[in-house]
């Protein structure tokens, strides 16, 4: 799958995928889990960082997005935005009921700041694009900001609370940071 | 919107990507994305970047989880299952629940469950309804569970107080039966119309040892055994009551009454000067075995 990179998946093998889920294909879920499990899981494992959990939410996911299908709207996004994003939001539920379990929030805001930032390297294995281009294109700066943004559930203003940076400061590195990722797709 | 450009820096479409807004914000954006071009275009680029920032995260799912999620989700899905009581209704209330969100804020199509053009909004933004009807959902069911459990209990302890009182009633009637049969020895025993006739042990059984209890008037006879040698398979004691010199049957002895539980009440004798026990076939014989009388005795 290396090889075929998911945002370039061709608009006719999408459309096609759609279809067949629209039409309440279940065959077409085992196609849908090995085109895009790689990614869903990528993202989800970063935001709960335990792999059990993370199967958890990616299997909750899938049956989601079958039963929520009829509300998918070709023409205002991508399959795989929208794939993505029930994805992250049930992530970021996940751990937000487990910080919310634990106690503080702001406790967990803390620790998964730090515990983002050591663990990172050694058990992401990063395929398609490729973690290294990308890192090589965002400064620091950037990457720290789109990882609260998109791997922690932050909100901007957290993140400016968090990092003691102003909001504007925020939204301009988080711009900036998009600027860049967009001249990558092209 | 006179400044579009303004609009787009302002960085609200990285909100409505990464479903930081509220329902109502959401709407507005979703009205400039269909009002402006440009507008709908750069929300294309910002949730492609971010789109692009995930896949260059992809990890390959451990081994084994294709087989174990797929399968799982392919039954979860798979077409409507026969209905199974708690757990089928509560899928059925569940499954209610995420269509009726479908079509819930006007200018937002696929509200709560998905957002088609851009992130769904994270926990803080889920509407208050959808965290209210949760919650209901969620206490309702566990009132289910504990009324459930409790309705199983209270099922159970009446199922096992109905046994304890069917084994009660039967203890009492036997209770009763036996009582029954004690006031009537007692009765015997008490009577002054019943004559005490001891039988001894003969030479095959010089320990043997029992009492025949007689009425001469109602003719009624009872035997009690004090202590009598154990019966051969087979075999069983008899009573004989011996009218001058010829024998009558008295009746057979029952294995409690042998073994000296108790009294038994035996056949009317109009006339008898002595009493004895033979040990005969089961069922007792027409005329006694003389060489196996045990106990005999003389009024």
């Amino acid at each position: 799958m290396s090889d075929t990179p998911l945002i370039s998946l061709p608009p006719a093998a999408e459309a096609e995928l759609v279809r067949r889920l629209q039409a309440r294909d279940e065959a077409a879920m085992t196609l849908f889990y090995d085109r895009y499990s790689a990614a869903l899981y990528g993202v989800i494992f970063r935001i709960v960082k335990a792999e059990d959990e993370a199967e958890d939410v990616l299997q909750e996911a899938l049956v989601k997005i079958w039963h929520a299908f009829a509300s998918y709207d070709p023409s205002k996004g991508r399959l795989f935005t929208w794939v993505l994003n029930i994805c992250r939001n049930l992530s970021i539920d996940k751990i937000r009921s487990r910080q919310h379990r634990v106690g503080s929030k702001t406790q967990g805001l803390d620790d998964s700041l730090t515990a983002q930032r050591q663990a990172a390297p050694t058990t992401f294995r990063p395929e398609h694009i490729g973690l290294q281009e990308i890192t090589q294109q965002l400064i620091p700066e950037q990457r720290q900001i789109i990882d609260l943004l998109y791997f922690e559930g932050f909100t901007q203003s957290e993140v400016a609370e968090e990092l003691n940076i102003p909001l504007g400061t925020v939204k301009t590195r988080a711009r900036t940071a998009i600027k860049v990722l967009s001249k990558l797709i092209r | 919107m006179e400044n579009i450009q303004e609009y787009i820096e302002s960085g609200i479409l990285e909100q409505y990507a990464l479903g930081e807004l509220s329902p109502a914000e959401q709407a507005g954006v979703e009205a400039q994305v269909a009002a402006h071009p440009e507008v709908r275009e750069e929300l294309l680029q910002v949730q492609a970047a971010f789109g692009l920032y995930a896949e260059a995260h992809s990890l390959t799912p451990p081994a084994g989880m294709r087989e174990r999620v797929l399968s799982n989700v392919l039954a979860q899905i798979a077409a409507p299952k026969p209905a199974g009581g708690l757990r089928a209704d509560v899928d059925a209330v569940a499954q209610a629940n995420s269509l009726t969100a479908t079509p819930q804020p006007t200018a937002v199509p696929g509200e709560a469950v998905v957002r088609p053009m851009a992130s769904a909004p994270a926990a803080t933004s889920t509407p208050a309804w959808a965290i209210a009807a949760s919650v209901a959902l969620l206490l309702s069911l566990f009132g289910n569970m504990l009324l459930y459990s409790n309705w199983k209990s209270a099922n159970s302890e009446l199922v096992a107080m109905q046994n304890e009182r069917t084994r009660f009633a039967t203890t009492t009637t036997v209770v009763e039966k036996k009582l029954g049969e004690l006031r009537q020895e007692n009765q015997v025993l008490r009577s002054d119309e019943f004559r005490a006739v001891a039988l001894a042990g003969t030479k095959t059984a010089p320990t043997a040892h029992a009492r025949v209890l007689f009425n001469p008037a109602t003719h009624k006879v009872y035997v009690d055994v004090r202590s009598l040698p154990a019966l051969p398979a087979g075999k069983q004691y008899q009573l004989w009551a011996l009218d001058k010199g010829k024998p009558i049957d008295a009746g057979v002895l029952n294995a409690a009454t042998a073994t000296g539980e108790g009294l038994q009440h035996m056949k009317d004798i109009a006339s008898a000067q002595t009493f004895a026990m033979t040990v005969e076939p089961e069922g007792g014989s027409v005329n006694p075995t003389l060489s196996t009388m045990t106990v005999v005795g003389n009024i």
